[in-house]
């Protein structure tokens, strides 16, 4: 069921709106049908209706993890589900990171000798960096099999699978340290 | 903990060549940078339409007769346009020989002006899929795609071919009957003829020589699978033509669409962004769908997107070759003689085939064959009804190297030499004695680092791991390309540099972000030629957007050189921009621009260091004009030669199943030069995901029956995941050194080029049986080794 948002149940003139989707922290209201059509995939809506372009669309058939966001803790596949079954459901895109997130920083950072870097062109890092989180918010310290697991979902043509898992465990201790420090 | 590579001695480099993230590492990670399906979003263009085309359901058809009355009728859609329209019949024909130079060509100097098979939108298919018949804009790309399933097409089905041998056969269906009367692509003056060299007499010398090899291998139709979907938006609404693509080369796009359109070029503006993946993707013809978008927007006065869906962006595919290989030697060792032949199913289309087959090949034997005295190539490109062939990241290297690799390690078996001693005792380039410094280091470094002298046992004959394994070790050799003296035909290569009044710089050096690195190997560049200045990378900006309106001509992402070509040229500018400074600071210091000097941004007199001022404090003191110099030069044409790269792989086959891991792969590249090493390791680590794909999993499958390809989808043409990557050890080498400030040579194309034979190799080397056409899935294994 869909959760209260209590901005819009104040407003009694205007009927409820059909579908409520929290994105990176705030409720989004939708109207069936004007907003919202019963085949609009979650990937459609975030980057075509709401301009939340740092998800990618490439295979648009679950194939290759570029548009991976997260669902209540969970990476998901926004081009395999349907706008309308995230009502009452929590998104985060990569926008909704930090500017110092240590996934991103890590991601960004990585040019240790003999992996080469992290990315290249760029166009499936927000899909790995996404389940990356997802990954290190249940398993902060996964093991390399732990990562290959979670991440194989995803396509990176550049190939830079041994510059993103080195930035994998970079963020894992990156996170770590700053568990340590608060 | 791996080990940073070690740089040349005394180069004294402060960031050439360093261990550092790309310039554009953290928008990237951040998901901030903005790729063309990004830059053309609905909210971004509210009025646009979508454009969608027809395609052919047939693998060889013609149009008999075209109703588009339904779709027309369809709500939400708001043109509908046939190839008898005007604005199509118009179009001259064209072929992919002005979309993929290195150059910037104009329609009448193009490249294979003898194989104009394109048309921007016709009445004939030549595959399944081809773009054909009529194109549609509507409000929603589903509208637009359900106006294209009410077209109503009388097709006249032609008999097919999809095997180019038969294709070659008397009474084969012609592909293209209105251009030859033969579906062998006929020699023409940029490839020559069907025996393109013939250096001494190899059968002579065959007939004589001690110890005589022969084999085939087969290269298939890898596809480049950028996760970038082509995709453009054109904005053709009034007098000025506006083209937003992903296109990597925004020039040569300018002036094709300028001509067939007949624009001039001051009312075409190209807008390149970000590209996510190139890998050669781009010889579709003339991107017929530029101008069908292009017509579209005109037609109906909205801005029209045109996006290929996954399964239509498989569109364009390496050239697939059967290659026949003989070789001659003396019993020490030395080779006398090499034969090739090839046989390209070149598709649909010619594009590039003959760059390929001809010209890769013929490059390969200047730089690595030039003490052989008997050298024969010969080819034959043959036009079938398959996807259309050719440019995948390295032209017609890997293709070659299959054979070329698969000689090698049949010779030395033959001789009992270790193949490595072979290479080192033949190839070469013409400008020096043998052995070849940077083949012997390459070789040598890449054996210690795989364990070659242990691991290597006789075929079939090594230990045995869990009752059914085997494990062997396998290398192959390559020529590098590009180095300098190689891109003369680029033309002149421009780049400008803005010394801001605070001593930040504003890089002008255009060229399509593709991912390659070579946007950090400049920034790193020119840092290195200003550091006088006291310029780090972190005070460069560079803009990474190409507009033809603004940018200068970009350096177009192909043989993996621009990653130094900008750098020679910005190396160069350093004299001018000192000029520059001396003059405005001879009336501030009062002493002639000969008796200063500059270090670490700080301009002095020669004789009294003390009397001085930053470059800031002198920009300060004047009018706040910016110093800009802007620099062309054509690449320098001393001949070098090239350096060498060799893959080296392990793996373990299992003889029940056929299942072959890879368990390491090693990577060594001479680049002359190291510009970036990070970048660098990426292009070697990652090259080998491709590399090892082609080899083992990758494959567009056809249903031979009706030419239908069955697996246009990322499910089930198998790319490799980080699950399915080995251990791979990137090794970075400066032996060799061309001609320049730096030297170096590009690598990113190569870095895959040796993959499939390097492993190859080491099956053969694993289970004592040669399997020589790719990719070598696991019934194939269990086919040779007489289990199914």
């Amino acid at each position: 069921m869909p959760k209260s948002s209590k901005g819009t149940k104040k407003n009694v003139a205007t009927p409820s709106p059909d579908i409520k989707i929290k994105i990176n922290g705030t409720w989004h209201n939708f109207e069936l049908e004007r907003d919202i059509t019963p085949t609009m995939t979650l990937s459609y809506l975030l980057r075509e209706k709401l301009g939340y372009t740092g998800l990618k669309v490439s295979c648009d058939e679950g194939g290759c993890g570029a548009c991976t966001v997260i669902m209540d803790g969970k990476s998901v596949l926004s081009c395999m589900i349907l706008a309308v079954e995230t009502n009452g459901h929590e998104i985060l895109t990569i926008e909704g990171l930090a500017k110092d997130d240590p996934i991103v920083e890590a991601f960004a950072e990585q040019c240790e000798p003999g992996y080469g870097t992290a990315l290249q062109c760029g166009i499936c890092t927000p899909g790995f960096v996404m389940s990356t989180r997802a990954l290190l918010d249940e398993n902060p310290v996964p093991t390399m099999a732990e990562v290959k697991e979670a991440l194989s979902g995803h396509i990176c043509r550049c190939g830079c699978y041994a510059g993103i898992a080195q930035a994998v465990t970079h963020a894992s201790e990156k996170i770590a340290k700053k568990g340590e420090a608060s | 903990m791996k080990q940073p590579y070690t740089p040349r001695p005394n180069s004294n480099r402060k960031f050439v060549g360093g261990y550092r993230p790309r310039i554009d590492a953290w928008e990237k990670a951040r998901g901030k940078v903005e790729y063309a399906d990004d830059i053309t979003s609905k909210t971004r263009f509210p009025d646009m339409l979508y454009a969608k085309v027809l395609r052919s359901p047939h693998a060889h058809a013609r149009i008999k007769n075209i109703d588009v009355s339904r779709a027309e009728q369809l709500p939400g859609v708001v043109a509908v346009m046939t190839y008898k329209d005007p604005e199509f019949t118009s179009f001259r024909p064209t072929n992919a020989g002005w979309t993929d130079g290195v150059d910037t060509v104009s329609y009448d100097k193009k490249m294979w002006a003898d194989f104009n098979d394109r048309r921007v939108l016709g009445d004939y298919a030549c595959w399944v899929t081809d773009e054909v018949g009529a194109v549609v804009a509507a409000e929603s790309e589903e509208t637009a795609d359900e106006a294209i399933r009410l077209i109503n097409v009388q097709w006249e089905v032609l008999p097919f071919v999809l095997d180019p041998i038969d294709a070659m056969k008397p009474g084969a269906p012609l592909i293209h009957p209105d251009m030859t009367q033969t579906n062998v692509l006929p020699p023409e003056k940029m490839g020559g003829e069907d025996v393109f060299l013939d250096k001494g007499d190899v059968d002579a010398d065959f007939a004589k020589a001690e110890v005589v090899v022969d084999g085939t291998s087969i290269h298939h139709n890898a596809t480049q699978a950028s996760l970038d979907n082509w995709c453009c938006l054109v904005d053709w609404t009034d007098e000025k033509l506006t083209l937003y693509s992903n296109s990597y080369e925004a020039d040569q796009s300018r002036m094709h669409i300028s001509e067939m359109l007949g624009l001039p070029q001051h009312k075409v503006t190209v807008i390149s962004s970000y590209v996510g993946g190139q890998f050669g993707r781009g010889d579709t013809g003339e991107q017929p769908f530029f101008l069908f978008t292009a017509v579209l927007s005109k037609k109906t006065g909205h801005p029209v997107k045109f996006k290929h869906t996954r399964r239509e962006s498989f569109h364009d595919s390496r050239q697939p070759a059967i290659y026949y290989g003989k070789v001659g030697a003396k019993k020490d060792g030395t080779i006398t003689s090499m034969y090739f032949k090839s046989i390209g199913n070149t598709g649909a289309y010619a594009d590039h085939s003959i760059f390929a087959l001809k010209f890769a090949p013929l490059e390969i034997s200047e730089v690595s064959f030039a003490h052989i005295p008997n050298v024969k190539l010969e080819s034959y490109a043959v036009y079938t009804n398959k996807l259309p062939a050719c440019m995948m990241r390295g032209v017609g290297n890997s293709q070659f190297n299959l054979i070329f690799g698969h000689m090698v390690d049949l010779l030395a078996e033959k001789l009992d030499m270790d193949p490595i001693d072979l290479c080192i005792k033949n190839f070469g380039h013409e400008w020096e004695t043998l052995p070849n410094k940077s083949l012997v280091e390459v070789l040598n470094q890449g054996a210690e680092k795989i364990g070659w002298r242990e691991k290597r046992n006789k075929p079939g004959q090594g230990p045995i791991y869990d009752k059914t394994k085997r494990r062997g070790v396998g290398f192959s050799l390559h020529p590098a390309w590009h180095a300098e003296w190689q891109e003369v035909r680029r033309g002149h290569i421009p780049i400008s540099i803005t010394l801001n009044p605070d001593g930040t710089v504003i890089l002008n050096a255009p060229t399509v972000e593709t991912g390659t690195g070579s946007n950090t190997c400049n920034v790193l560049g020119c840092s290195e030629s200003l550091s006088f200045l006291g310029v780090t990378p972190e005070m460069i900006h560079w803009n990474h957007v190409v507009n033809t309106d603004t940018s200068l001509k970009d350096c177009v992402q192909t043989d993996s050189s621009v990653s130094y070509l900008q750098s020679e040229v910005i190396a160069t500018a350093v004299e001018e921009i000192k000029r520059e400074i001396f003059e405005r600071a001879e009336p501030v210091l009062k002493t002639k621009a000969k008796d200063m000097d500059i270090v670490d941004g700080r301009i002095f007199v020669k004789k009294n260091p003390d009397q001085g001022l930053t470059i800031k404090e002198l920009l300060f003191q004047g009018d706040l004009v910016p110093i800009v110099v802007t620099r062309s030069r054509l690449a320098n044409a001393e001949k070098t030669g090239v350096p060498y790269f060799a893959n080296f792989a392990e793996v373990e086959v299992d003889t029940d199943t056929g299942k072959i891991d890879v368990l390491n792969l090693v990577v060594i590249n001479d680049c002359g030069t190291v510009m970036f090493a990070s970048g660098a390791e990426a292009q070697q680590v990652g090259g080998q995901v491709m590399g090892m794909g082609e080899a083992l999993t990758e494959e567009i499958i056809y249903d031979e029956l009706t030419g239908v390809p069955l697996n246009f989808n990322f499910i089930d043409y198998k790319i490799p995941t980080m699950a399915d990557m080995p251990e791979i050890d990137p090794i970075l080498l400066e032996i060799w050194k061309g001609a320049g400030e730096y030297g170096a040579c590009g690598i990113g194309e190569g870095t895959l080029t040796c993959t499939p034979r390097a492993i190859m190799n080491a099956i053969y080397n694993a289970i004592g049986i040669r399997i020589n056409d790719i990719p070598i899935k696991p019934e194939k294994i269990l086919r040779a080794l007489g289990k199914v």
